[in-house]
């Protein structure tokens, strides 16, 4: 089999099992992070700081390891723009923290939360420029205050961490070809979401402030996360995989019982994400509910969603429960908890992937991998056997697919009825559209009158402008 | 005589400015201040926890409890410490070595102060040494390893045997928690305890205090 065949042959498995349907057998998809650095002989510390050498270990492990579907650098937050941006949230390895230990997101002290209690209205009235003129400010080192002297370190932070991330990105294109081309890997997601609630926990209010912003002001947090809505949902749509095929990554934190009370997940968390799915699937793009933690408490809920429309991803949850519950309508994946990769014996991994996949692979629409991400704790004879068991195991007798199926018709949206669905149609556009950050016609009123083609300056103006919007919401959302 | 009822439920209810007032004014009626603590701030907390075990009560209401619990303590403290009242025990908390995640190690501090405990919060990427320490010189009763991440486990390990490579180990009971953590991981490393949420921290320093 060439690479390009056996690269189509994934692509067609993998697909399949995101269409909830029966491939030929259980596509692997593990989201190895720092598992590819002790692979290939580097540290926590050179992957995090060099993503060519991350993308080194990814390629490593795509051409040794017969996975189907890996992402290019599950490594993500590039340390080195973290620090070119001065970014406060971030123990970079090597720097305060060993170097043999992967990066790790620090939540300030609740005093010195990224937005305060005060502040939710100037977040609901402009989201992007709030983080430009109050978020960015404070999670930096070096970026100054609004009102306070520009600084020679505050202009290189922002040149340098902006064309970092455009030349990160911008290598992102060649490492997708590079799996393909030379391992015969898809790349298994594309894009990036976050619901509404859990970016605030996250980074704007951490999540104790935001624990206590719901006692005492709950309608502002529920505006606040109406008013991210048609911002995340613009960046998810505009980094989604063009050809429909991958879903959306959608990192799910902390707005899970016990996290939050089933009355807050209710009021809050779910309304003001139910409607960005939706808007996803009536664009044709599905989204991977990487569910970190356990979300049990609300499978019933995501049952609601449009056939198809997610891919659901066990981490501690019960895997059997979220078969019984979500498998009618939708692929799952993961379930295979780390702890026992890590330090448990290959005998105890094969058994548990047989548990698992005789629990709820029985008919397809299930994606081997891990619970969680993959750090360099993950034993190599541990992942080895999970890789070798799940293809000895994994084969169907035969898919629900025939072999010369056209590609386009195994995209998770192909046939779908989104006629009916109501997204975020409907709802009061923000002052400011998505996806820029000043508008058009406020510079406009800058300008002597424009003659010629005034649609040109004005796509052109906005075509670049939208790189701002880019550099804010990744930095929020990414890095 | 005063009715203190209410304290009690303002503490299992999260409302701190209320806990605050009635606490000012019990003690302005000259009501004991470990009366306070132990009739009724303690049952209180010991009702959250419960009503946690049984999902009724979720992550946010045993933060505002605790929250309600140590604004009313702030007031006692001084007055206990003042008649010679020692607390229940004494905790070192922190996250080991590797790992800077300390929203459940936060938890459990509000819970074990929330429960009479002196708490020593050494923070995050705590070394073995520091842990060590804290044993030596603030004479703790418990030390309360914290670690989110499957990589960082591995720390628990070691700073159990930096414990016992430094003689102290006696001296005090470890017990760990943390969301990759298990009951059969702190047998194999030797923990005298494991708590599952911070809920439990109370009674888990209790059983292991004996």
């Amino acid at each position: 089999m060439t690479t390009d065949q056996l690269y189509q042959a994934r692509l067609r498995r993998y697909l399949t099992a995101l269409r909830n349907e029966q491939p030929d057998q259980i596509p692997i998809r593990p989201f190895v992070a720092e598992f590819t650095a002790k692979y290939a002989g580097m540290t926590c510390q050179q992957v995090a700081h060099d993503y060519n050498l991350a993308f080194e270990a990814a390629v490593k492990c795509a051409r040794e390891f017969d996975w189907d579907a890996i992402v290019p650098n599950m490594v993500y937050v590039w340390t080195g723009l973290a620090q070119a941006a001065g970014l406060r949230y971030y123990g970079i390895p090597g720097i305060g923290i060993p170097h043999t230990t992967g990066f790790n997101f620090i939540e300030p002290p609740e005093d010195q939360a990224f937005m305060r209690e005060d502040e939710y209205d100037a977040l609901i009235d402009d989201p992007t420029g709030f983080l430009y003129n109050v978020w960015l400010p404070r999670i930096s080192t070096e970026v100054a205050r609004i009102g306070e002297p520009a600084t020679y370190r505050n202009n290189l932070a922002l040149v340098k961490s902006s064309m970092a991330m455009m030349v990160y990105f911008s290598a992102f294109g060649p490492q997708i070809q590079r799996l393909q081309n030379e391992c015969g890997t898809v790349s298994a997601i594309a894009g990036i979401f976050k619901a509404p609630f859990d970016i605030i926990g996250d980074k704007l209010r951490g999540y104790i402030g935001l624990t206590m912003d719901m006692a005492t002001q709950p309608d502002k947090v529920l505006k606040a996360c109406e008013a991210l809505m048609p911002h995340l949902t613009h960046v998810g749509l505009t980094t989604a995989d063009p050809a429909k095929q991958v879903p959306i990554g959608f990192w799910m934190h902390r707005g899970c019982v016990p996290f939050i009370t089933p009355k807050q997940f209710q009021s809050h968390y779910w309304p003001t994400l139910r409607p960005c799915i939706e808007e996803f699937w009536k664009h044709g793009n599905q989204t991977l509910f990487y569910a970190e933690g356990k979300w049990d408490h609300h499978l019933d809920d995501f049952a609601t969603l449009p056939e198809r429309s997610i891919v659901f991803h066990v981490d501690q949850g019960d895997i059997f429960l979220a078969h019984q519950k979500l498998h009618h309508k939708f692929a799952l994946s993961g379930g295979i908890p780390n702890v026992l990769l890590s330090y448990g014996k290959p005998d105890e991994v094969r058994a548990h992937c047989r548990k698992v996949i005789d629990g709820v692979a029985k008919d397809g629409g299930y994606i081997m991998d891990a619970s969680a991400i993959m750090q360099d704790d993950t034993s190599i004879e541990n992942l080895r056997a999970l890789t070798d068991f799940t293809r000895e195991y994994g084969v169907y007798s035969a898919g629900s697919q025939p072999a010369s199926a056209d590609l386009s018709q195994l995209s998770p949206c192909h046939g779908a009825d989104v006629s009916r669905l109501t997204g975020l149609t409907g709802r009061a556009a923000p002052r400011i559209k998505p996806g820029i950050c000043r508008p058009w016609e406020e510079k406009a009123k800058e300008l002597p009158p424009i003659t010629g083609d005034q649609d040109l300056v004005r796509r052109v103006w906005e075509n670049v402008e939208a790189l701002g919007n880019t550099y804010i919401w990744q930095l929020l959302l990414s890095f | 005589m005063l009715d203190l009822q209410p304290l009690h439920d303002a503490i299992l209810n999260g409302d701190a400015k209320t806990a605050k007032a009635l606490t000012e004014q019990a003690l302005a009626a000259g009501v004991a201040p470990l009366k306070l603590v132990q009739d009724y701030m303690v049952p209180a907390m010991g009702e959250v926890g419960r009503r946690f075990e049984c999902n009724e009560y979720f992550v946010p209401e045993l933060l505002l409890a605790a929250r309600a619990m140590k604004g009313a303590l702030e007031l006692i403290r001084p007055l206990l410490t003042a008649s010679g009242v020692q607390p229940v025990g004494r905790v070192a908390v922190g996250t080991v070595k590797g790992d800077l995640h300390d929203i459940g190690k936060n938890l459990v501090a509000a819970m074990l102060e929330g429960g009479g405990y002196e708490v020593i919060d050494l923070g995050v990427n705590v070394a073995p040494e520091q842990f060590v320490a804290a044993v030596k010189e603030k004479h703790v009763h418990i030390v309360a390893l914290s670690a989110l991440l499957t990589t960082t486990m591995p720390s628990m390990k070691t700073t159990i045997e930096a414990l016992k490579q430094a003689g102290v180990r006696d001296q005090v009971k470890v017990v760990i928690g943390g969301a990759p953590i298990t009951q059969r991981y702190a047998d194999e490393i030797g923990a005298d305890g494991y708590g599952e949420s911070a809920a439990g921290a109370v009674a888990l320093a209790k059983q292991v205090m004996g």
